[in-house]
């Protein structure tokens, strides 16, 4: 096809009032949008901004780097933010671990028994994360239910330190975050086709090479959803560290409650948030392009 | 139940901020802030009843978190409450940001009161104590006994709670731990107290952040001595724990009250502050809760039984083995203390 | 391509399936012989697809026995039978390129990776999509994808090859290329094909032979012109091409209809009800032609003639209010002596025309 002459383009029939037709149109559209890009501005852009603003001056509302210096040059902060990510990435693996093999198990079972079960998964939700947490306490503590078992089983003569300690953070973590990793894998297992492990099978293809050469990578937008989920919400997490870590496992949302709570420093909480921001938003671009844009739809490629 | 968790109550305050009904209904209707909880029934029957009746008005009741919120209500010109009951040193550093309203010391009486606790825009409420608890399934009867015994990790070994979100409470501990005589305590040496808390801080199993934490520990036997609210000792002994605590040594502590910048029924609120001040009101408060009335005239209205009073901190007997925590040295120091507490024991 | 010099036969005997209580196939046997091109045809519910879930082993049978050139497969599990499948979806694995999809069996061969890409590039040949090996599977079109799927199938040299529709999502004038196409390609592999359809016409275009089956039976096994000009029962009559069904009594060795005799080609029937089948292009307007000897004359009204632009059909209805349709190819001859609606016509049918089938209801 050769290209039309320019006139005709600009000047054929009817041009002009199609071309106002499409702009009233896009206009008409946008003002649909409006209220939830006010509604946006108003709650995400416009906190975030200030947030960002007030974490340059210093309690005496100097303009200073002083709240970002803090944090290189008190080795609490540093801990801190090796702690949140190490629960974070220690969590996130141990949510695949276990939710992988659990959402693979849902999928393939019939539509009946899966519904059952999908609500025993979805049932945590119903529950308050505090009362969770505690429950793992009484779970979990030297005199718990397991410690109690392992002791009268002859198993161990000492009780195990699972609680107010690293460990029980991540426990009583991976059990919360659990779901989040589940639910967004099981939808995107759920749209795998059987017929491409059938296929794959027909190939001559055994059921493990079926499985991770065909399922496996067809499952990772759901899994790479569900780890950016849970990844976030644990660097942001708060009851669960708070409770389970016996003021020991201390996460940078504690560290911010502290500031603006304890310490009233605005500009110190601040700079907290956007340094978490910064580096999640980091992570987030780092994912991306480690599992490639097809697999991460949650960022709405395709 | 003395004080709240700082960190657990953030999520019952949405729900609880919403039932509040517009201020004002009648005129002398006003709403009182305190920490919600048993503490607060036990204050609703000792305090706030008694005084409505007597006064002829309304009292609703809500809940704080604690300064944060009346900073919040003041500085948005939005204030919900006309009474609020903070910590002491919460009361001094909110005096200094102006947050407050001046009290009037015509309709208040102030005698009986430690002066520590009575200034222009606020006053002291209750008592709480902290104090050291240890379980006699594991020590006997020879538990630690001074928080010297505490920090001695060879005599006394076992696992050990502090309070980790009160830097407050916790360097004072630690500086009488270090040695320091009781009525040398204050002004605190922050330093040392750091120092001290450095000391023990790798034998701390746990640092506890809200009363109903410290008691599961002890309860649960995950801790075998541990720093503890007075009110919550008592809560695990009636129980039937196995513990021990005493008074020797503790930390005694005050509830304060202020009238928030603003309140729309101020005039009422003093007269009802001034009612809950006084000494036959004060002396309901231990038939209801193991806090202590803050005016020790309380003790001679002859409304507490004889054989409650050892039982209580504010006791006079009981003030004399205790440090009170100067409000008016951590309205100053707290915010630095707090932060260089926070990162010692986060490292 | 070297399928053809193994190709075996099928042998199934007795195959049983039931879902539930619900029984699919019940004791069906089929042979299909070695390098044959069969189809399975029936309406969706008839067990065809269930049949070659079973032959790939994608489906349990209850019972059965399914013998590939004298080996018994019925207990292997489908990577180890050596069957290429084309499915109906074509199963195109989405995250792998066209050159990866047909690789795969390959890989899983464990064969080279030149001789991989030796063969990849041969079917791609074969199946004219030469250029298009680093394509993303969701760049082709319909077609194209369908000859992936094709060339997938076969690049790994399986003895049989099954298919499932496969051309049911291709619109019309490509599906009818593609079944030249594949016919074309089954002639020069060789390979023993079995192929599920529920279109009759591109059973009878593309089969060697035509399974029809219904309610899990095959209810005939024929080649396509036997089936058309001599189906056994009223469903295969009805199922493959257009019929009339005119109801007759059978009695003393003779066919009857509104009282006189009816000349058929099929032998005697036993006494009773029949249905005889014609097929419309083979009922006449008894003026075109003389009389023949074994011819049946049917009186009749023209009801409508509806133009097909190459034929005509015409709708007439016999003196009881019988219906039947005619139908013959626009010659200016037939067209000249067209009739009209309301006209009373003679209709002729030939003995060799009228088959007579069992009334089964």
């Amino acid at each position: 096809m050769s290209a039309r002459p320019a006139e005709f383009v600009s000047h054929g029939l009817n041009a002009d009032a199609l071309r106002a037709d499409a702009r009233r149109e896009s206009l008409g559209l946008l003002g649909l949008c409006s209220p939830g890009l006010v509604l946006v501005g108003i709650i995400i852009v416009l906190p975030i901004g200030w947030l960002f603003w007030l974490s340059l001056f210093d309690e005496n509302g100097q303009l200073s780097g002083a709240n970002y210096a803090r944090f290189v040059e008190q080795a609490s902060y540093i801990r801190t933010f090796i702690t949140t990510f190490e629960v974070a990435f220690l969590v996130t693996g141990l949510c695949v671990l276990i939710g992988y093999p659990l959402a693979y198990m849902l999928s393939q079972l019939p539509r009946r028994a899966a519904s059952v079960c999908l609500i025993f998964v979805v049932l945590p939700f119903w529950t308050s994360v505090l009362v969770r947490t505690y429950a793992w306490l009484v779970i979990l503590q030297r005199k718990g239910l397991v410690n109690t078992w392992l002791i009268d089983l002859g198993l161990i003569s000492q009780p195990l330190p699972l609680a107010h300690n690293f460990a029980g953070v991540i426990i009583g973590m991976t059990h919360i975050m659990l779901p989040f990793l589940v639910l967004p894998l099981y939808a995107s297992m759920k749209t795998i086709d059987a017929d491409y492990l059938c296929a794959a099978m027909n190939l001559g293809a055994p059921p493990t090479a079926a499985f991770w050469q065909v399922f496996f990578p067809l499952s990772l937008p759901g899994l790479a959803a569900g780890v950016v989920i849970v990844f976030i919400l644990c660097l942001g997490f708060f009851v669960t560290p708070a409770l389970m870590g016996g003021g020991k496992v201390v996460m940078w949302a504690m560290r911010m409650e502290q500031t603006t709570g304890l310490y009233s420093n605005w500009g110190a909480g601040s700079a907290l948030g956007v340094v978490l921001l910064a580096v999640t938003l980091g992570l987030l671009g780092l994912f991306r392009w480690l599992l490639g844009a097809r697999a991460t739809s949650v960022w709405g490629a395709r | 139940m003395t004080r709240k968790s700082r960190f657990v109550s953030a999520l019952a305050l949405t729900g609880l901020v919403g039932c509040i009904v517009p201020a004002a209904l009648a005129a002398e209707t006003i709403t009182v802030a305190s920490w919600g909880g048993s503490y607060q029934e036990a204050q609703s029957k000792a305090f706030f009843k008694p005084t409505a009746d007597a006064l002829g008005i309304t009292i609703k009741e809500d809940t704080t978190n604690g300064l944060d919120d009346v900073r919040l209500q003041v500085t948005g010109n939005a204030v919900k409450w006309d009474l609020v009951e903070l910590g002491a040193d919460e009361c001094a550093r909110g005096t200094k940001e102006g947050l407050f309203e001046k009290l009037d010391y015509g309709q208040i009486d102030k005698s009986g009161i430690d002066p520590n606790l009575v200034h222009d825009d606020w006053i002291g409420i209750t008592y709480y104590s902290v104090i050291l608890i240890y379980n006699t399934d594991v020590f006997g009867k020879n538990g630690p006994k001074t928080w010297a015994d505490f920090w001695n990790v060879e005599k006394f070994p076992g696992r050990r709670a502090l309070g980790g979100a009160f830097a407050t409470e916790t360097l004072t501990v630690a500086a009488i731990a270090d040695g320091v005589p009781l009525d040398k305590v204050y002004p605190l040496d922050i330093d040392r107290a750091l120092k001290s808390v450095d000391k023990i801080r790798s034998h701390v199993d746990a640092w506890w952040t809200s009363g109903a934490q410290a008691m599961q520990l002890v309860k649960d036997g995950e801790v075998d001595m541990a720093s503890i609210w007075n009110g919550r000792a008592s809560t695990l002994k009636d129980q039937g724990a196995p513990v021990s605590y005493s008074y020797d040594q503790g930390v005694l502590t005050a509830d304060c009250m202020v009238i928030p910048k603003g309140a729309k029924n101020k005039d009422a609120a003093m007269k009802a502050l001034a009612m809950f001040l006084k000494p036959e009101i004060q002396a309901n408060l231990p038939l209801y809760i193991a806090n202590g009335p803050v005016n020790e005239k309380a003790f001679d209205t002859g409304k507490i039984p004889a054989d409650k009073i050892p039982g209580i901190n504010s006791a006079p007997e009981n003030v004399k083995k205790q440090v009170l925590l100067d409000p008016a040295f951590w309205g100053d120091h707290l915010v630095e203390a707090q932060e260089k507490f926070d990162n010692l024991i986060q490292q | 391509m070297s399928t053809a010099r193994s190709a075996p036969p099928i042998n199934i005997r007795g195959i049983a399936k039931r879902f539930g209580s619900v029984p699919v196939l019940s004791g069906l046997d089929l042979d299909v012989a070695s390098g044959e091109f069969l189809t399975l045809l029936g309406p969706s519910g008839s067990g065809k697809t269930t049949l070659l879930m079973i032959l790939a082993g994608f489906v349990r049978a209850n019972a059965g026995s399914i013998d590939i050139g004298g080996e018994e497969v019925i207990t292997k599990p489908p990577h180890k039978r050596n069957i290429g499948m084309v499915f109906q979806n074509y199963a195109l694995f989405p995250h792998m390129n066209v050159f990866h999809n047909i690789a795969f069996p390959l890989k899983q061969r464990r064969t080279s990776a030149a001789e991989t890409a030796e063969r990849v590039e041969k079917v791609l040949d074969l199946v004219q999509l030469q250029g298009l090996a680093d394509r993303r599977v969701d760049q082709l079109s319909g077609g194209q994808r369908q000859r992936v799927a094709l060339a997938r199938a076969i690049v790994f040299e399986p003895r049989i090859v099954l298919m499932d529709e496969p051309l049911s999502a291709l619109d019309k004038g490509l599906r009818e290329h593609m079944q030249i196409e594949l016919r074309s390609l089954h002639r020069r592999l060789g390979m023993t094909t079995v192929y599920v359809t529920h279109d009759q016409r591109e059973a009878i275009t593309m089969s060697d032979r035509i399974a029809v089956m219904n309610k899990g039976r095959i209810e005939q096994l024929d080649r396509p012109e036997t089936l058309y000009a001599r189906p056994r029962t009223r469903f295969v009559a009805g199922f493959i091409g257009e019929s009339n069904f005119i109801p007759v009594e059978s009695r003393d060795g003779s066919v009857w209809y509104a009282g006189k005799k009816v000349h058929t080609a099929s032998p005697s029937p036993s006494s009773g009800r029949h249905w005889l089948v014609v097929r419309p292009e083979r009922v006449r307007l008894a003026a075109d032609a003389g009389l023949g000897a074994n011819a049946n004359m049917l009186h009749a009204t023209v009801r409508d003639i509806v133009y097909q632009g190459d034929s005509f059909i015409c709708y007439a209805n016999l003196a009881d209010g019988q219906q039947i349709a005619l139908r013959d190819y626009c010659r200016s001859d037939v067209l000249a002596r067209l009739p009209v609606a309301g006209q009373p016509v003679q209709l002729r049918v030939d003995a060799e025309d009228a088959i007579l089938v069992a009334d089964e209801t």
